[in-house]
């Protein structure tokens, strides 16, 4: 779901900004059960940094890309544990993170697919 | 946000200065707050449920959409399961059901004996319970709480507080009702509790979902107490919400330290709760708190959510140490079993 915001935050971003990240993070909440507020919460800080550097991410290589959404997309999940641990959840390990990882591997894909993510290109 | 779509579509070609609006940190920090305020209004204050609902049944044919292609898979893996397997299996529930219809003739026996002493001790009819069958939809993919979300809602009569079952036992209780569709809260969950009774002694004790593997703990009871590995633990209907005698847990870690007054007791769910699609929505109708508002029964009845029943079960303690404390009630209350 953030994979696919953040894509199109960088393809699009006079479509796509934080208040659909927003939107949508609500709709995560609805259908998780949980709090109302807490991907929506997540999913606009993470927007946020996206958003702001989103220029400079235009000029970044392939590589570089990838290790900056694989942070987003970390930060995203730190604020989520740390809104839970609020509620009174407890850390359940290491593998919660994984899903980032699966995350920055479906980016790879996405731009070997030839997707454009919002970066120069040589054929643009 | 609109006043975009004029551009090019890819802004690289064409530096979009003008049509950014409210400068980013503006709505970070604009939305920012309106998350914090609706935490806060959803965890404190119960307005939004309403909300839930109604947004909870636009986002359906969503949800139904988003799961047609695992609908799909199943569907095909079915229809070329192979012809040798399907005879294996009708051959196998044939006999499963000649065990079955045996047992359910001793069964009507019995419950017709049942009743007859019943009767005979003026005792209350147990309230026969309305079930449903539901499907689940999808497993909440959050990892802080076990949840799923089953295909049966309040135009089903699905009521919040129903207990979920499964062949083997107790899956869950659901926990939150939309309009087809129903939250379960599995008995794994951390939040979740649930009075049980050890099968072997008639002990009663509360448990409490681990929320990280899928077992549960016994908490507050005392180290001498009366409780092996392999015993098994059984509803025990104090509550009202489950029926008696539901299979819940085993035991399979039982370890006393000298340091701590209570046993760690870990017990590892008898329900396939993570195996089957088809589970048991099961509400006991509820009796008599009118009828009969000096029994025990309807004084507990009041306790549906889960929450409540936690802080009700940390609340008092002593309930199932009293029982540990007095070998003697235990005993007499194993003899009064056996009877």
């Amino acid at each position: 779901m953030l994979l696919a915001i953040l894509f199109w935050l960088l393809r699009a971003p006079n479509l796509c900004n934080v208040g659909t990240a927003w939107l949508m993070g609500l709709f995560m909440d609805l259908a998780m059960g949980g709090i109302f507020g807490q991907y929506a919460l997540a999913y606009t800080v993470t927007t946020f940094f996206a958003v702001v550097y989103q220029r400079r991410l235009a000029l970044f290589s392939r590589t570089q890309q990838l290790f900056y959404v694989f942070s987003l997309l970390l930060l995203s999940q730190l604020i989520l544990l740390i809104l839970k641990a609020f509620t009174g959840a407890e850390f359940i390990g290491w593998h919660y993170f994984i899903p980032s990882l699966s995350g920055v591997m479906l980016w790879q894909i996405a731009t070997t697919l030839g997707l454009n993510t919002g970066r120069r290109s040589h054929g643009n | 946000m609109m006043r975009g779509i004029h551009q090019n579509f890819d802004r690289q070609s064409a530096p979009a200065f003008f049509v950014r609006g409210p400068s980013p940190f503006a709505r970070l920090t604009f939305f920012t707050a309106l998350s914090l305020a609706l935490m806060a209004t959803d965890s404190r204050l119960q307005y939004l449920d309403n909300v839930r609902q109604n947004l909870m049944s636009l986002l359906q044919p969503l949800q139904t959409i988003a799961n047609i292609p695992s609908e799909v898979y199943q569907s095909t893996d079915t229809y070329f399961s192979t012809h040798h397997f399907l005879l294996a299996e009708n051959k196998r529930l044939k006999e499963q059901a000649l065990a079955q219809n045996v047992k359910l003739q001793k069964l009507k026996s019995l419950s017709l004996e049942n009743e007859n002493l019943r009767q005979l001790l003026h005792a209350q009819q147990s309230l026969a319970e309305s079930s449903t069958l539901a499907e689940i939809d999808y497993i909440g993919r959050d990892a802080f709480s076990k949840k799923i979300i089953v295909n049966r809602g309040t135009n089903h009569q699905i009521v919040t507080g129903a207990a979920a079952v499964d062949a083997t036992g107790v899956i869950g209780q659901v926990t939150r009702t939309y309009s087809n569709s129903s939250e379960v809260t599995l008995i794994t969950d951390k939040s979740l509790a649930i009075p049980v009774q050890v099968e072997r002694n008639g002990l009663r004790a509360i448990a409490f979902g681990h929320g990280r593997d899928n077992t549960l703990d016994l908490p507050y009871l005392p180290a001498n107490v009366d409780i092996d590995v392999g015993d098994r633990l059984v509803t025990s209907d104090i509550d009202g919400i489950y029926p008696a005698g539901l299979a819940v847990a085993d035991v399979v870690e039982m370890k006393t330290s000298p340091d701590s007054l209570f046993a760690r007791i870990v017990c590892k769910p008898s329900a396939g709760i993570e195996n089957y699609r088809q589970i048991l929505l099961v509400s006991i109708p509820k009796p008599a708190a009118e009828t009969a508002p000096a029994s025990d029964k309807g004084a507990d009845q009041k306790l549906p959510s889960p929450i409540e029943k936690a802080i009700t079960g940390a609340a008092k303690p002593d309930m199932p140490t009293n029982a540990a404390a007095s070998p003697t009630a235990a005993t007499a209350e194993a003899a009064r079993a056996q009877h």
